[in-house]
């Protein structure tokens, strides 16, 4: 494996890199389209099942990882705010903090550990068990059937958590400032309100948005191309848990930088 | 009220068990090392290479935010870079290393307790606490802080690049230690730390506890990058609220 001179072993260690990425990537948009293909036939009871499963299921999760996201930005932004004696922007600081980079980050990052994993395992189950082919033999599509309501239900109960657990951040923040900077109500909400628009609440909703489409085509495609016995189960959840926290940073930089230029 | 016990005790009563096992049975430190390598060496290229992109956003943010107020991002480059030392560069690593080494454990240690593995492990004599869990334990206490370090790093020198190349501020800026103190210091070590010690331990509580087949394996490891996750961020949560109330 390892013979020849290191420019060569280099070479091939890239061109190994450059075909993982185009298999990847191939293999991303072909669930996309087969999704895409598959969503007027979309199975309504498997719809149903996992917008109870992905959305309301995570709500305490959401709301846990939100609530902590908005006392950490508080706590810390306090530390400069207090030296830039800026009190007053707080609301505003933080508002913009959670909703362009905490809110959409953390919960992209916790889903995708929870629903991406759970996604990859399931199907990798079902595809080490020889189920997708059973399918396909009685003449079912499984995009349809399996991916499909998956990637539909996945992005409706992001876009939908998204807004709620905003909402949760903010109020935490307002009570946090409120208890550890003696910062009132009312100053914070006013900043808050009179510093941000609607704008930045609309790139915080894209932004979870993009991030839940994401994780599903990731956690779906790495699921679907899982082989081998009950080991590739494991492994299949865990990278696909690596490969949507990659997609997302990556993801969460474009679209930064693409969003604020746009905005701004 | 059950499930909260359950998730802050769990973890403790197995770190009791691991460090009794441990010192009674004694650990093996080339297996140690094996851990280390499969935590830290296979999450470096992860944890800063997500961490890179991190400090892009952050100095993105940061311009906007200038933009509006001070007119210059290299303004807020000293603040920036205490609370990447502080709070931002420990707990996003120790979240990546999470969702790395949190799903390998967990992943590795359930198909081990579903193929019996674990109980074959306590027929031969062995005690799985000190066999498994502790080497990935010390693992985690060593791994994390040093990935927390590299991880930061690479967000500052990601920050100060794309400062210069972008935004044509001097970057440097974003690596002027003005603020930092060993109380920074001080936060940063305790919480890559004690998110060391936490990730293998909630790892371990999912993927000993899995029975069943190889759904029991996607859902033991599901449950051990969450909890590993959830316990990164509380346990940021509770060492920044500490700090902020000692007004250190």
């Amino acid at each position: 494996m390892s013979t020849g001179s290191p420019e060569l072993n280099a070479l091939r260690g890239v061109g190994g890199l450059g075909l993982d990425a185009v298999r990847g990537i191939g293999a991303l948009a072909l669930v996309a389209a087969r999704t895409l293909l598959g969503l007027p036939r979309l199975e309504r009871r498997e719809l149903t099942r996992a917008l109870v499963q992905f959305g309301f299921d995570s709500l305490p999760l959401a709301m846990a990882t939100a609530a902590l996201a908005g006392v950490i930005v508080v706590l810390q932004s306090g530390l400069y705010i207090q030296r830039f004696g800026a009190r007053a922007f707080l609301g505003w600081a933080s508002g913009y903090g959670v909703l362009w980079e905490f809110g959409p980050l953390l919960l992209g990052l916790i889903m995708s550990a929870r629903i991406g994993a759970r996604n990859a395992a399931e199907l990798a189950t079902m595809q080490v068990g020889g189920q997708i082919e059973g399918l396909r033999g009685i003449g079912l599509d499984p995009f349809a059937i399996l991916v499909a309501p998956r990637v539909v239900a996945m992005e409706l109960s992001m876009l939908a958590m998204s807004t709620f657990t905003f909402m949760v951040a903010i109020l935490f923040e307002a009570v946090a400032a409120l208890l550890t900077l003696d910062l009132p109500l009312r100053t914070f909400f006013g900043t808050f309100a009179h510093m941000l628009s609607p704008l930045d609440i609309a790139g915080g909703v894209v932004k979870t948005g993009i991030f839940g489409l994401a994780i599903s085509l990731v956690s779906t495609a790495v699921g679907l191309s899982a082989r081998g016995g009950a080991q590739a189960v494991g492994r299949a959840a865990a990278s696909a848990v690596v490969q949507s926290c990659a997609a997302i940073f990556v993801l969460d930089f474009v679209l930064t930088l693409v969003l604020a230029g746009w905005m701004a | 009220m059950n499930r909260v016990l359950s998730f802050f005790g769990a973890p403790v009563v197995l770190f009791a068990r691991t460090t009794r096992a441990g010192a009674r049975e004694g650990i093996s430190w080339r297996e140690c090392m094996v851990q280390l390598h499969e935590l830290g060496g296979r999450s470096v290229w992860l944890v800063m290479s997500g961490m890179a992109f991190f400090g892009a956003v952050l100095v993105t943010i940061a311009n906007s935010q200038a933009r509006r107020f001070v007119g210059n991002v290299a303004v807020l480059g000293p603040a920036y870079f205490e609370l990447l030392i502080r709070e931002l560069g420990p707990v996003v690593s120790a979240l990546l290393t999470a969702s790395r080494a949190g799903a390998g454990h967990a992943a590795e240690l359930s198909t081990m307790s579903v193929n019996e593995q674990v109980e074959a492990l306590e027929m031969s004599a062995g005690d799985p606490y000190s066999d498994l869990v502790a080497p990935r334990v010390v693992a985690g206490l060593l791994g994390v802080p040093l990935l927390c370090t590299l991880g930061t790093v690479a967000a500052t020198l990601s920050a100060v690049a794309v400062a210069g190349l972008a935004f044509g501020v001097d970057g440097r800026a974003f690596m002027d230690p003005r603020y930092v103190d060993g109380w920074d210091l001080l936060a940063a070590g305790l919480k890559a730390g004690a998110c060391g010690l936490y990730i293998p331990l909630a790892a371990a509580v999912a993927g000993l506890r899995a029975r069943g087949g190889a759904e029991a394996v996607g859902a033991a490891t599901t449950e051990g990058v969450v909890t590993a996750s959830l316990g990164c961020l509380l346990i940021d949560f509770a060492v920044s609220l500490a700090f902020q109330l000692l007004r250190l």
